[in-house]
């Protein structure tokens, strides 16, 4: 599992044992728009991870997680060509 | 002095952006179709018309470094393979359905028509549905509606006389007043790039800006120190931007954060994201090894890409020796503050500074003073995000003593530190008034209370 993986999950975990998410409401809301949400067609909503989102409990966007060694990613910038 | 003697290679900036377009010819062959769905981190997923417009975003910015003969057939290459996917029959049904989103829909075919690639059945259609009752139903904050006035401006062409105009999304925009330089979100500071790209417009019909460039770029600046500090290399490179896109002139710690952007990219082959990581790629074979690389990296490749070709218009170069005359920092400041950083004990935010910290390994002592602003914009953001307040007071005294309290987010932490006196009386006030009635004076030292209470 990823360095990223693992910080999430410790993120995820420090969250379930907060008990501050409500799954039950959480779970109600979904059922009712849900299904008019799966269908809705509107692409931009991610664009550069500006536009607002609708739900964001089980993952936080980028926990400032470092990049990789650098020689590392050099072994394999040679696909990027 | 002769400026562009002293200036980057325009031959290295022109390479760097070259190699980001051909990244950008990989990733609209491997991805354009079908996007990217990532199973074990959604994260990393990506909508082909998110790709297809920042590509052509890319493409547009980098057309103003289009006299470089490398870089224009490379534009040309790109701007083919794209063009079917910016015009695509989705694209069209999205121009039918969804008028609000028109321009969304119709931003690749935008720039590809001011790139020289016009579409005179997919235009008509725009306008058919930019000029429904329906256009303006979707309600959107300033820095997306600046966006939608850049397209729309990108779309009509209109004359060079029109292009002074501050854009009125502008003034309610973050460019026109201060970031929250110690807790705002990330997405604050996308806001704020965006914002400006958008009203710049890379230079091709630049709008003025809502404030002084001057009181943007200090903001800026605390920022990029952010960014480099979290190896967000993604935004760094946007906020770097700020300069070029905004004057000629580059500030010590923008040149700094340019050259720990162009070190990183050099030895990793591209400047990287976190998102890239090694552990997936050494799981993954063929194909699905090709889309998880060019999925994650794709964005930061593209936002080195811009900046370079911003650097490539006339006299944007940023200078290949940090500018030393101006500083108005003490001597001697660059080694009080590192030191101040290196009495840290935290280790994550140790490893994670290590790029710009053996980049500054190179400066010397004059340059590091010529940083120092930028290296206490580090430290004020560290102190506050962690909620050391006591320390955070002994960084102002530290910056008042070097002559670098006349910054914002200097001046945002002495606000900060100050209502967390008030807060310390207040609530100091309401615990000694439960214990006894005849001892409500006594609140105490408000600083003590400050870290006992923030830290509980």
């Amino acid at each position: 599992m990823s360095a990223n993986s693992n910080r999430h999950q410790e993120i995820v975990k420090r969250l379930l044992d907060s008990k501050a998410v409500d799954f039950t409401a959480i779970g109600k809301t979904v059922a009712e728009l849900g299904p008019s949400l799966a269908v809705a067609d509107e692409p931009w909503e991610g664009f550069c991870g500006t536009m607002r989102r609708f739900i964001h409990v089980y993952q936080i966007f980028n926990p400032e997680v470092p990049v990789e060694e650098l020689g590392g990613l050099a072994g394999v910038s040679g696909q990027l060509k | 002095m002769n400026v562009q003697k002293h200036a980057w290679s325009k031959e290295d900036l022109a390479r760097r952006l070259c190699h980001a377009l051909d990244i950008a010819r990989q990733a609209l062959e491997h991805l354009a179709q079908e996007g990217y769905t990532d199973p074990e981190e959604r994260g990393n997923s990506v909508r082909p018309e998110k790709l297809v417009s920042e590509t052509a975003f890319f493409l547009l910015a980098a057309s103003t470094a289009a006299d470089c003969s490398e870089v224009r057939e490379r534009i040309e290459r790109v701007a083919q393979l794209l063009i079917p996917h910016a015009r695509s029959e989705r694209m069209l049904l999205g121009l039918c359905l969804h008028p609000a989103l028109a321009l969304d829909y119709a931003q690749a075919h935008i720039c590809l028509t001011r790139l020289g690639f016009p579409d005179a059945g997919f235009d008509a259609l725009l306008r058919q549905s930019a000029g429904s009752q329906a256009r303006a139903g979707r309600e959107r904050v300033p820095h997306r509606m600046l966006e939608q006035e850049w397209i729309t401006a990108v779309w009509e062409n209109p004359g060079p006389a029109s292009h002074l105009r501050t854009p009125p999304a502008a003034l309610d925009s973050v460019l026109n007043q201060p970031m929250d330089l110690l807790n705002g979100s990330r997405e604050d500071i996308y806001a704020f790039t965006h914002a400006l790209m958008y009203v710049r417009d890379f230079n091709i019909r630049p709008r003025r800006l809502p404030r002084r460039r001057a009181e943007i770029l200090a903001e800026a600046e605390a920022a990029l120190a952010r960014c480099l500090d979290e190896q967000d290399y993604d935004l760094g490179g946007e906020v770097l931007l700020g300069w070029p896109l905004t004057g000629k002139s580059w500030s010590p710690a923008s040149v700094f954060g340019f050259r720990v952007l162009a070190q990183v990219e050099d030895r990793a082959g591209f400047l990287p994201a976190s998102s890239t990581r090694l552990a997936r790629l050494a799981k993954l074979e063929g194909e699905a090894r090709t889309c998880y690389l060019l999925a994650t990296a794709y964005h930061t490749a593209y936002v080195m890409g811009l900046l370079c070709a911003s650097t490539l218009q006339a006299g944007s170069a940023p200078p290949l020796k940090l500018p030393t005359g101006k500083s108005t920092a003490v001597q001697g400041s660059g080694t009080l503050v590192l030191r101040f950083l290196d009495a840290d004990k935290n280790k994550d935010a140790d490893a994670r500074s290590g790029h710009w910290r053996g980049e500054l390994e190179q400066l010397t002592y004059p340059e590091r003073d010529a940083i120092a602003g930028l290296l206490l914009n580090i430290a004020l953001r560290r102190k506050a995000s962690r909620g050391e307040f006591d320390a955070l007071r002994e960084l102002l005294k530290l910056a008042y003593s070097c002559g670098l309290s006349d910054t914002p987010a200097a001046s945002q932490a002495a606000e900060m530190l100050e209502r967390l006196a008030t807060y310390a009386s207040i609530t100091g006030a309401q615990k000694a008034a439960a214990k006894s009635r005849a001892d409500v004076g006594a609140v105490g030292n408000p600083s003590i209370h400050v870290t006992r209470e923030i830290r509980g």
